[in-house]
């Protein structure tokens, strides 16, 4: 074991004044997970979208009025940003100076269209350039339809039942606004009591987990390189034993990962905002997901001829593995093969069970993803072991 | 000549190297197939529901989810399991249906509809189509409640009334239309968006992992060895970078080719689509010389690359639709070469545009191009006749 660490501690300070590992290890998933929240955060929380679009109300009719009033509520907090416009003319040439992404246009006779329920459209004219403001933009008025078709069909239904005509002293007649017919329901939103990552978590964890294994690649492929500069063949000849040799690599890969991944929690926690879980329990899944990611970065390093050839087998089985398990963007939800083959990666587990931690789980709950990733470790780890055992006695 | 061989030396030394073969040829057209199958629209997303009591209402509201074309529906047994499935990522939002729904309606109440999302991906889309055939199935339902308290007669008579009222009911259509001629969003098929996100991407990345073969060149003494040879200076950086530019060209038109063949991919104007190419390849090709020139350490360069490349694309909008940035967002990714390409693109693609209409992009490009390979040129010479 004592020749093991020695190994281990040397590598180490060869790593530490050859900056590569810091690069990798540190600085590319802070930057990065960093970048893809600023830029992927809105969409995920709903927040921040930048929806600017402008209403032409040409109609001014009770029902055009409740529109704007849906619009201008909707601006109020912060959903959208929205401009009023007199003339359609006013705001389309907003739009081609790119102001706007979208104007409603209210046509006149709108409103006198629904109450002799005639058709009637209300117009979504959009930027070529902002499809998906647009459509958003359309949704906002379907919406809108749908409600006004409700309250059509709630006084046509009362005026039925009644035995009457829809006139305005009918409608003037009623005892309740006819809008109340769409609240026959509502929806009870319970995404917050569920177990999901949030933006900068999903971020922050997908981009540790994903650099993690170029980091652990550093500590192992070290013994293809001793290979090659002569060094591994004065090893062996001197009195260490073998596993003494591959044990010291992997303590170095282990460290490596380990650091990398401590920096990278306290960073993004205090960065970011991630919030990564009780913290014992991150501690089991990141030491389990480390020694994963030493397994098959073990492995890769036992088939590899030269140290460029690990690095390169690496970077692929890196990659795969990371876009399969999910760093990026959720696998699982294209269904199919591919939210099955996920669970064939560590990574996926890793962030799965980040998920199970949630925000107040006990640190248990972390515990069976850890035990999966446990077995990518211990099936890789001991398969590299005996390979490399059997090169290195060659 | 010379600059060409060295050039093409370059190019057979990427290609031999059996893993480039995999990142530049392999990789991206797997990854175009799959975000096209992650967001496109030929794979619906799933939908898990829940029915606490198969009741008159809730069936019409799976029905009305079923007939969803949109979506793709799963009834499951256990309002756990549906809680499972979306945080399990299996699919994008779950509806939990209580029970007694006829109940609480007949008795004038407002019904409780459980619904949870992803809080990633296409949550929020696949929530408000869930949320407006919802509302189809709850409109004659309400109008029913409404008649029932206007006028006192039953809700089984004001639903059977209601039902038959809805259908007559002339709702408000919603009529939209784009600026300019445009041509969206019909025509943009599923694969389109990925594609050329995906080209910009790589042909990026592509571009500045090639710094490490620069570095490695001049680690070995072959930069040096070639400049004591009656090679000028000019040729010798003119040939390497050529080495780059012609390898993110072979990528991007090999991408553009095969997302044609296999994806029916639109780009739109062809000489634009490759002017584009062109000029994004000499912006890698510099980006990668210029690396390749500072750093010298090839991991080091590597590591930088990634996260360039990958940074540079996200803030460029080759990961998230620009349309979508903020307008601060928006400058700032106009700051990338990305955003400058992807506008090129949009432009042929979404307006139909030709090779004039690109112009003011290209010209950002080229100069883009000229900046970095000029400070590249500058730091190699630098770097190679340093004793």
């Amino acid at each position: 074991m004592g020749a093991a660490l020695r190994i281990a501690g040397k590598d180490l300070r060869l790593r530490v004044r050859d900056r590569s590992v810091l690069i990798l290890g540190i600085i590319a998933p802070l930057v990065l997970s960093y970048i893809f929240y600023l830029v992927f955060g809105p969409a995920a929380t709903g927040q921040g979208l930048s929806l600017e679009y402008g209403v032409v109300d040409d109609d001014r009719s009770e029902i055009s009025t409740s529109f704007t009033a849906v619009l201008e509520g909707a601006a109020a907090d912060g959903i959208l940003e929205l401009t009023t416009f007199d003339e359609s003319a006013g705001a389309a040439s907003s739009l081609d100076e790119g102001e706007i992404d979208a104007y409603f246009h209210i046509p006149s006779g709108l409103g006198d269209s629904v109450f002799a329920n005639q058709a009637a459209t209300i117009d979504v004219v959009g930027d070529v350039d902002s499809p998906t403001s647009t459509q958003i933009a359309a949704s906002f008025a379907e919406q809108f339809a749908s409600g006004v078709a409700s309250s059509q069909t709630a006084v046509a239904t009362a005026a039925v039942v009644s035995g009457q005509e829809v006139t305005p002293e009918f409608i003037g007649s009623l005892g309740q606004d006819p809008a109340s017919a769409a609240m026959s329901f509502s929806f009870i939103d319970e995404t917050a009591a569920t177990k999901q990552l949030d933006a900068s978590t999903f971020f922050a964890a997908g981009m540790a987990v994903f650099f993690l294994f170029f980091t652990v690649q550093f500590g192992v492929t070290g013994l293809l390189e001793e290979e090659r500069q002569g060094t591994l063949a004065r090893l062996m000849a001197a009195p260490i034993a073998r596993v003494s040799v591959i044990t010291g690599k992997a303590i170095l890969a282990f460290i490596l990962g380990v650091v990398s991944m401590a920096v990278l929690v306290v960073a993004t926690t205090l960065l970011l905002e991630a919030d990564w879980g009780a913290p014992v329990g991150v501690a089991v899944l990141v030491i389990a997901g480390v020694l994963s990611a030493v397994g098959i970065m073990g492995l890769v390093a036992s088939v590899a001829k030269t140290p460029e050839g690990a690095g390169n087998l690496g970077a692929i089985i890196a990659v795969v593995l990371g876009m399969l398990g999910g760093t990026f963007f959720p696998i699982a939800s294209s269904g199919g093969i591919l939210a099955n083959l996920t669970y064939l990666t560590p990574h996926a587990w890793f962030m799965l069970g980040l998920a199970e931690l949630g925000s107040d789980a006990p640190w248990t709950a972390a515990l069976p993803a850890a035990a999966a990733i446990m077995v990518f470790a211990l099936v890789t780890g001991g398969l590299s072991y005996i390979l490399l055992r059997r090169r290195l006695a060659q | 000549m010379k600059e060409l061989t060295i050039g093409w030396v370059n190019i057979k030394r990427m290609f031999r190297e059996r893993s480039n073969i995999f990142f530049v040829f392999i990789f991206p057209i797997a990854l175009v197939l799959l975000i096209g199958v992650q967001f496109g629209s030929g794979f619906a997303p799933g939908v898990a529901i829940h029915q606490a009591e198969g009741d008159v209402l809730s069936d019409r509201v799976v029905e009305a989810l079923r007939a969803e074309e949109s979506i793709e529906v799963e009834v499951l047994e256990d309002p756990d399991e549906v809680i499972t499935a979306v945080e399990r990522g299996t699919v994008q939002a779950g509806v939990l249906l209580p029970a007694g729904m006829d109940e609480t309606a007949s008795a004038g109440d407002q019904v409780e509809i459980g619904l949870i999302s992803r809080t990633d991906g296409t949550g929020n889309q696949i929530s408000s189509v869930i949320g407006a055939a919802i509302a189809e199935v709850m409109l004659p339902v309400g109008a029913a409640q409404f008649a029932m308290a206007e006028t006192g007669v039953g809700f089984e008579e004001s639903l059977a009334v209601a039902d038959g009222v809805s259908g007559s009911v002339e709702p408000i259509g919603v009529e939209v239309s784009a600026t300019g001629e445009a041509i969206f969003p019909d025509t943009l098929g599923q694969f389109d968006l990925g594609a050329s996100s995906q080209l910009v991407l790589f042909v990026f990345l592509t571009a500045l992992a090639g710094s490490s073969a620069l570095i490695l060149t001049r680690q070995l003494g072959i930069s040096k060895r070639m400049l004591s040879t009656p090679t000028p200076m000019r040729t010798i950086i003119l040939g390497e970078s050529l080495g780059r530019f012609g390898t993110a060209l072979v990528q991007g038109l090999y991408i553009m080719v095969l997302t044609v063949a296999i994806f029916s991919v639109n780009w739109g104007d062809p000489l634009g689509a490759v002017l584009i190419l062109v000029a994004l390849s000499a912006v890698g090709a510099g980006a990668g010389m210029l690396l390749g020139s500072t750093f010298s350490n090839d991991q080091q360069a590597g590591g930088v690359g990634v996260v360039l490349a990958l940074g540079l694309a996200a803030l460029g909008g080759a990961m998230f639709p620009l349309d979508l940035f903020s307008s601060t967002m928006q400058r700032i990714a106009h700051i990338t070469p990305h955003a400058w390409a992807l506008d090129a693109y949009a432009e042929l693609v979404r307006r139909g545009g030709t090779t004039v209409d690109i112009l003011p992009e290209l010209g950002v490009l080229f100069l883009y191009a000229v900046v970095l390979l000029s400070l590249a040129a500058w730091r190699l010479r630098v770097v190679i006749t340093r004793p």
